[in-house]
């Protein structure tokens, strides 16, 4: 969906017109969902994903095309689903304590083997598990650069801090990532 | 975190970067250094490549919300577009019987202003 049209959309959308928001979620849903899967996990991304429209409904009339509609809808959708967790107890990063390197086991054929890009149903469990045990907003940041393929402006922009601490965020989260991957693939 | 621990962060960190292509000319030559002399580093920076790699292909794969979500997003606007209808509707309903009665019991004046 272009941004022109996503605009006339939104415009159309904060004065009331239902029609208008309904083509916004069924241009931009996939979106929201995948976000919300990734930083949630599938139990939790359904009801977080409707509360993301809620929202959207609700602050419309707040959008006032600075930025693209997408990046207003990731800060919603990255904001959702950063309250959801905050409402459970918080969660602890895994403990790296440094004495051996986190290693990921080499896939059978070899990496340069093309069927090792593929992820199998355990690996995809695995992924999704260790991305849980990253801090949220570290999940985030990491999530939006390296499964969204974002900019580290965009990123910092979405979550509203500088660009440094964005950077920072991607970066702690893709150690704790790979200690928590490397935990998963040897139990 | 005692400071040991901070240096490994540290090194784990940038090992990260590395692999994810994101550092500038020395420190990345810095970094290959490290690896080159270091088999551990090595195989550090490979495992990270295999993460990202595995990353990028989860974030690659279609995802399609559920209709349930799609359907309950579209639906709670359109009632909710109706109940902002129907409350302005009453309103200005309300409004017009109001005038209606100021005129009828000869309560407005000249220059006085209508209510809707």
């Amino acid at each position: 969906m272009s941004s022109d049209k996503d605009q006339a959309l939104a415009v159309s959308a904060s004065k009331g017109d239902a029609e208008a928001f309904s083509q916004l979620v069924r241009g931009h849903s996939r979106l929201v969902y995948r976000v919300a899967i990734r930083i949630l996990g599938p139990q939790d991304a359904p009801d977080a994903s409707q509360e993301v429209w809620v929202r959207v409904w609700r602050n419309i009339g707040n959008f006032r095309g600075d930025s693209a509609f997408s990046t207003w809808l990731y800060r919603i959708t990255v904001n959702t689903c950063l309250s959801v967790r905050r409402k459970e107890s918080r969660r602890k990063e895994r403990e790296y304590a440094g004495e051996e390197l986190p290693f990921l086991p080499e896939p059978p054929g070899g990496d340069a083997d093309p069927e090792a890009a593929a992820l199998g149903a355990g690996q995809r469990e695995e992924i999704q598990a260790a991305l849980g045990q990253v801090r949220a907003e570290h999940r985030a940041a990491l999530v939006l650069r390296h499964m969204e393929g974002l900019s580290y402006a965009e990123i910092a922009s979405i979550l509203d801090v500088p660009d440094g601490t964005a950077k920072g965020w991607v970066s702690r989260g893709r150690a704790a990532m790979l200690v928590a991957l490397a935990g998963e693939s040897a139990e | 975190m005692t400071p040991a621990d901070e240096r490994r962060w540290e090194l784990l960190e940038k090992i990260g970067a590395y692999a994810a292509g994101e550092l500038e000319d020395e420190e990345a030559r810095e970094v290959e250094q490290l690896i080159f002399e270091r088999p551990d580093y090595r195989r550090l920076a490979e495992s990270y490549s295999r993460m990202l790699v595995m990353l990028s292909t989860l974030g690659n794969e279609p995802v399609e919300a559920p209709e349930v979500t799609v359907g309950y997003a579209v639906r709670r606007a359109y009632v909710s577009a109706f109940l902002r209808g129907a409350e302005d509707f009453i309103g200005a309903l309300g409004l017009s019987y109001l005038d209606a009665l100021v005129v009828y019991l000869g309560l407005r004046q000249e220059g006085y202003k209508q209510f809707s």
